[in-house]
């Protein structure tokens, strides 16, 4: 009975999960996503954190930044999460099931980056975090729009000619997701990168970067 | 800043400091936020809804009276209902003790709100299971950050 609507966007369906009404659906477009959050999650979890060396200019002295068991654990545990979010994110066929996956996204890159003690990174992450607390008004607005003017979630009713999405509520989940995963603002993760422990901290990019290309397809199918 | 710069090296001047990415995002929100407003008077309610909500206030369960019967049958309005073939509305689980509570007291409403199951449950339906999951896993992920920044010191 479930046939994708728009097969010109995300090409033809490859499997279906019922969730009752939220069916998560596997197309090329969304196949290929899973798996690129796949990989790197299976990155994260099995790999080790690199080792910063810091230079210091006009002499021989440097550096070397340990990164404790501890914080380790933590940083390792939520770059598995928000690996756990994005693939749930790639492959939900429900609009406001994906608000929720973006805002789970948006709270692990918090907790990623909250456990350092470098003040750069800390203020970045300040800044970060009020721009994805202030990114799910929007977001979660953007999906209570579709719901009222549609009176249905479901992408696959939703990507049917019949119904017509209005822009604004677009327009609100593109805002929110670009707020919760701060794709096109790389100034505050390029502060972010300073931090050590590269596998765990390039999952925020990651996430971010598949969240983007995510609801790219689902505002064209809608 | 010196007067001849252009006006790109003055904007990536301007959007390359961290300290201005939230007033950064708060004026593209204003933008679209202002241009949605401007079009909301288009968008029109859609009455047909698939998850419908009717307030009771006479309730003692109000403002979380879902409507069914305790261990009945109650008819619910579902996406594709051959998915979930057991759905009843969220009240009609209601266990005996919170059956008892709301039969006899006026507080049943305020206790539900006073646990996170009751919140969630404001959000959620009863069709929607997986978004019950994700809410959870969000609440559990910022207790789990807030615990570890808590306690790291010792």
């Amino acid at each position: 009975m479930f046939d994708l609507p728009t097969t010109n966007i995300g090409g033809p369906e490859l499997f279906v999960l019922e969730f009752g009404d939220i069916v998560a659906y596997f197309s090329p477009y969304t196949a290929a996503l899973f798996v690129f959050a796949l990989i790197f999650t299976v990155l994260a979890i099995v790999s080790r954190p690199e080792r910063q060396v810091d230079f210091a200019f006009g002499g021989d002295a440097y550096y070397t930044k340990e990164v404790e068991a501890n914080l380790l654990r933590f940083q390792r545990f939520m770059a598995i999460a928000c690996g756990l979010a994005t693939l749930g994110a790639m492959v939900t066929g429900d609009v406001f099931n994906f608000t929720l996956f973006a805002s789970l996204v948006g709270i692990t890159n918090i907790g990623i980056v909250a456990a350092y003690r470098n003040r750069h990174v800390l203020n970045a992450a300040f800044q970060y975090g009020i721009v994805v607390m202030l990114a799910t008004v929007p977001l979660f607005g953007g999906a209570a729009i579709v719901l009222a003017s549609t009176g249905t979630l479901s992408m696959w009713e939703l990507f049917t000619g019949a119904v017509a999405v209005p822009l604004f509520a677009k327009a609100f989940l593109v805002l929110g997701v670009m707020g919760e995963g701060m794709a096109p603002f790389y100034i505050a993760k390029a502060e972010i990168t300073r931090a050590q422990g590269a596998p765990f901290v390039l999952m925020v990019h990651v996430s971010s970067l598949l969240l983007f290309l995510r609801v790219i397809e689902i505002v064209l199918s809608m | 800043m010196t007067p001849n710069q252009s006006i790109i090296t003055r904007i990536s001047a301007i959007i390359s400091r961290v300290e201005n990415l939230t007033a950064l995002y708060a004026l593209l929100a204003i933008v679209v936020v202002v241009l949605g407003l401007v079009t909301l008077p288009f968008i029109a309610y859609q009455d047909d809804q698939l998850y419908e909500k009717t307030l009771d206030p006479a309730s003692t369960l109000d403002p979380y009276d879902r409507g069914g019967v305790p261990f009945g049958t109650t008819p619910v309005k579902a996406q594709y209902p051959e998915n979930s073939p057991y759905a009843g509305y969220v009240t009609a689980y209601l266990t005996p003790f919170s059956q008892w509570l709301a039969d006899t007291t006026h507080h049943m409403g305020t206790t539900i709100v006073a646990h996170p199951g009751g919140i969630l449950d404001e959000i959620l339906y009863n069709t929607r299971g997986l978004d019950t999951v994700v809410e959870t896993s969000i609440l559990f992920v910022a207790f789990g950050i807030a615990s570890y920044l808590f306690r790291r010191d010792d």
